[in-house]
């Protein structure tokens, strides 16, 4: 029989297509675990932490809330030890054995044993707003989630995965898990549950819909109430109930990977997706569109507006979430401006007019140089600059 | 952590169009004047607090 039609029908009800005229299929194409958007479910973002733009190891993390390696993926530290975080290779374990080539590692270089009562440190992910829409957040029809992921800590103990929503009254829920075993691999699973509270709606737009808080050390600040393990207004109290010190000694490493956040109440097998996806997916947050890894390396064309001021356009990559702040590596002889047969060096660049329709441009202005006005020139890191000098564009939550 | 701001004047339309942020590690960053822009945001806390913003327009 010719197939010339499909009904579409049972399909959007998670039923099998039968062609028109014709007989259903006996056995399923789907997986035994087949849950309706399997694609894309996950709404956590390089939760395999495959892609990190900025940087593969950072030492000397005690302070601030930056996202130092694996894209995504910020870390908030006050006054709990001094750190070095890494985007680790993997090539044994379960998290390995699992399909997991690499990690979030977090490494102890100076400890704390007497945290202070504000003392934290956390690694957290922000979700857009308008991607978490379909839990239905801050309605009667809210969805549970469910986080997966694997972690290896040094120490064992309770620790604490702690959700927050920022939208309208600012929600939380937390959950404690336990180290059983020192520097092992462990799969964990936790569901919170839905939150029905209309407080506790999330906006449709590209804000901050919701945290996802790995807590690794916590002042008495965050541990010296009740925890919240339903969804309730903020209390700094009951976010980090339970929570180990894992600052306490430079012995001490963190580890995770493999993190999926999902609708529902179990989870799913980690939703891998190809390389170019997950680039496509955090450079929407964050993009490096060029580095100096060798010399040379071209930044943008554009002309010599006087002669000693060069204007150029710099196309920056797919529209991102908002318009992004711009940041060019200093340091002397970085840039060089090529025409008129040769090259002026200068030590930095101006950025600004920074658009975010369709794509990103930004305007790139060098100056001091000397060349002749109206001439067309180049813009490039010089043969002097170092390798990681580097153009980025960063429109993270 | 931030150290300084400054209005960044384009100089060919002589407009305000930038934000140049300096951290307190030295890192500069040009900020767009955009809200949903978390430096951005950052930015207007800081002047929110009575901090003061660099501003030496052209002339």
């Amino acid at each position: 029989m010719a197939l010339s039609k499909i009904d579409v029908s049972n399909m959007l009800d998670e039923t099998l297509p039968v062609a028109q005229g014709g007989t259903g299929v006996t056995s399923t194409p789907f997986p035994s675990n087949y849950s309706p958007n399997l694609n894309f479910r996950n709404a956590i973002i390089n939760g395999n932490m495959s892609l990190a733009q900025r940087s593969t190891s950072v030492a000397s993390i005690s302070s601030g809330n930056t996202i130092h390696t694996c894209d995504r993926w910020k870390t908030y530290a006050s006054s709990a030890g001094t750190w070095t975080q890494t985007q680790e290779a993997l090539t044994t374990g379960d998290a390995y054995n699992d399909g997991f080539s690499t990690s979030l590692k977090l490494d102890c270089t100076t400890a704390n044993g007497s945290l202070s009562s504000g003392s934290y440190l956390q690694i957290a992910q922000s979700i857009e707003a308008q991607n978490l829409q379909y839990i239905k957040k801050g309605t009667s029809n809210a969805e549970q989630l469910t986080a997966s992921f694997w972690v290896k800590s040094t120490k064992t103990g309770t620790n604490i995965l702690q959700f927050v929503s920022l939208d309208n009254t600012v929600r939380i829920c937390a959950k404690s898990y336990t180290i059983n075993s020192s520097d092992t691999w462990e799969k964990k699973t936790i569901t919170i549950p839905a939150d029905t509270s209309s407080t506790g709606k999330i906006d449709n737009n590209n804000g901050e819909g919701m945290r996802m808080i790995f807590w690794i050390a916590a002042g008495t600040n965050y541990t010296s109430g009740t925890l919240a393990t339903t969804w309730a207004d903020t209390a700094n109290a009951n976010r980090a109930v339970g929570q180990i010190n894992n600052a306490d000694s430079t012995s001490n490493n963190f580890e995770i990977t493999g993190v999926q956040l999902e609708a529902g109440n179990s989870a799913s097998d980690f939703e891998f997706l190809p390389v170019d996806v997950n680039l496509d997916r955090c450079s929407r947050y964050f993009t490096i569109p060029a580095r100096g890894a060798g010399s040379d390396t071209t930044i943008c064309n554009g002309t010599m507006y006087t002669a000693s001021e060069f204007y150029g356009v710099l196309e920056v990559g797919k529209k991102m979430r908002a318009i992004p702040t711009m940041s060019g590596s200093t340091g002397s002889n970085t840039y060089g401006v090529l025409g008129d047969a040769s090259e002026d060096l200068t030590s930095s660049v101006a950025i600004g007019r920074t658009t975010n329709e369709g794509v990103v441009k930004c305007r790139v202005n060098a100056s001091s140089v000397s060349k002749t006005q109206g001439q067309a020139a180049w813009l490039r890191f010089s043969s002097g600059a170092d390798s990681n000098s580097f153009i980025s564009a960063d429109a993270e939550l | 952590m931030i150290n300084t701001v400054e209005k960044i004047y384009d100089k060919i339309s002589n407009n305000f169009d930038t934000y140049k942020l300096t951290k307190t590690d030295g890192t500069i960053c040009f900020v767009p004047l955009d809200p949903d822009n978390t430096d951005y945001q950052a930015i207007q806390e800081w002047i929110a607090e009575g901090n003061t913003v660099i501003d030496n327009p052209p002339e």
